[in-house]
């Protein structure tokens, strides 16, 4: 397993992410309320470029017309059919055993002499 | 010959500003003094994706003559390496309108603009005749205007509408699609919006999957409709074309017609045939929106029971949210199947020949 650096910490604010090349795959790099996921840029559905789409929250309700706001920030979804995936799991919310691939993600200081923390990904 | 790919639904879009040269002065002072004045489906319900179309998509207007098409080229017709592409419109609104005379006069800019914007920049794309169907004396009228472009390849209608396309009052329309030997396309829309019935028998829906589930009933009344009415043992040359209502439904809904032309058949007794053979001769579905049987076990057999090697042709609704991926949508299928859907169905149909180079279409 290799151990790629995708950039400072603080190039990825809460609510944001960024999307990294790495060795020819497109990874999608969340930070969830300071908790950073990693998630493969492609919809197992049709291959859409998944992580284009919005990042939001999964829209619940307890009857006709309600709506209520779960897991805010931690769902992504696609830009084409619209299919929710959990940002942490890579799972579809309503249909788990449809998922896009996770990586490992840390947070780690790159050399000693340097303060800022980066962003790592093994794969 | 596995590659060859035509797209039977490609959306490309017509911004106001370009329409307007193609108007005649008493519509364009009209709408800049009063605004459109067309019904739109957005208003009533929600799409998908961004104004319906997947939330990527962002192509350039105003930018030199071809940004648009050249943007459409790089994310789709390149892309995917189409042989062809069947452009089918973008703004159905004017089959909701009740001034036929208008809807005229915005099918003939249309039509004007796709030719001249779109087919005569990219000989891989063909075109779709919008006509005003409000009035089909206008409609048959248009159609004789522009029927005979070699790059015009068929008619097109919304599935909203105030009669089944089946009634004797569409009958100027089917003549002059045989007269230019143009299919008549059937594309959903317009459902309940302006001067279309309601989106079902039982009054309108409330919500967007109502009402894609709606236009399949819709797509139901229409073909059953030809088939009763007649239409095609009057005008034996017609071909019609579903698009975009999806496409295994159509097996049980053949299966009902025949089973109920056994019995009825002495009230429509012109009714020669049974409704599944006036199916296989005259109709073709388009496959976008792909619905796809939990078991995949299902899917061959169904495929058979709509008559898929004859009948389907492949379409991916670019650049629509529910778009379907010319490689992706479709589950495996023997090779000859896949040509068929994929390529030659439509090749027959639009009589469309093999591409002489494989390298693209543009032309200067």
């Amino acid at each position: 397993m290799n151990r790629y650096c995708v950039g400072p910490a603080s190039d990825i604010a809460p609510g944001s992410r960024k999307i990294v090349d790495i060795g020819g795959r497109s990874i999608g790099v969340y930070n969830v309320n300071g908790q950073f996921f990693a998630i493969r840029n492609v919809c197992p559905h049709q291959g859409a470029p998944l992580c284009l789409g919005i990042t939001t929250s999964f829209v619940t309700s307890p009857g006709r017309g309600e709506f209520c706001f779960e897991l805010e920030g931690e769902i992504v979804r696609c830009p084409w059919h619209f299919w929710e995936f959990d940002i942490k799991t890579g799972q579809m919310v309503v249909d788990p055993k449809t998922w896009t691939k996770t990586y490992d993600v840390s947070v780690e200081r790159y050399d000693v002499s340097v303060e800022e923390e980066h962003i790592f990904i093994r794969l | 010959m596995s590659h060859l790919i035509i797209d039977c639904d490609i959306h490309a879009s017509i911004p106001y500003e370009g329409l307007k040269a193609y108007l005649p002065r008493y519509y364009r002072e009209q709408i800049e003094t009063w605004g459109k004045r067309v019904p739109g489906q957005n208003q009533m319900y929600m799409n998908g994706g961004t104004n319906g179309s997947m939330q990527e998509h962002q192509p350039p207007r105003g930018q030199g003559d071809d940004a648009y098409l050249d943007y459409i080229r790089t994310h789709h017709i390149d892309k995917f390496n189409l042989t062809y592409g069947i452009v089918t419109g973008s703004d159905y609104g004017l089959h909701a309108s009740p001034d036929a005379d208008y809807a005229a006069a915005l099918c003939t800019a249309a039509n004007d603009y796709v030719i001249e914007r779109y087919l005569s920049r990219d000989s891989r794309l063909k075109g779709s005749i919008q006509i005003p169907k409000q009035d089909p004396m206008l409609a048959a009228k248009e159609i004789d205007r522009v029927g005979s472009h070699p790059d015009m390849v068929q008619v097109i209608v919304s599935n909203g509408a105030e009669r089944p396309y089946g009634n004797r009052r569409y009958e100027p329309i089917y003549e002059a699609c045989v007269r230019h030997n143009l299919p008549f396309a059937i594309h959903v829309s317009m459902e309940g919006i302006g001067i279309n019935n309601p989106p079902t028998g039982a009054g309108y829906v409330s919500y967007y999957a109502e009402y894609r589930a709606a236009r399949t009933q819709i797509m139901m009344a229409h073909l059953a409709s030809f088939i009763f009415e007649g239409v095609f043992v009057k005008y034996p040359e017609l071909k019609v074309i579903m698009v975009e209502a999806g496409m295994l439904w159509v097996a049980p809904y053949l299966w009902r017609l025949d089973q109920d032309w056994k019995a009825l058949r002495h009230q429509t007794p012109w009714v020669k045939e049974p409704p599944s053979e006036y199916y296989r001769r005259h109709v073709k579905i388009t496959s976008q929106p792909l619905e796809l049987p939990p078991n995949k076990e299902l899917f061959l057999p169904l495929m058979e029971a709509i008559n898929a090697r004859d009948n389907l042709m492949f379409a991916s609704d670019y650049p629509h949210w529910d778009f379907d991926s010319p490689f992706l949508a479709f589950p495996k299928m023997d090779a000859e199947m896949k040509r068929r859907i994929f390529y030659q169905n439509a090749a027959d149909l639009y009589q469309l020949s093999a591409p002489e180079s494989e390298a693209g279409g543009a032309r200067s």
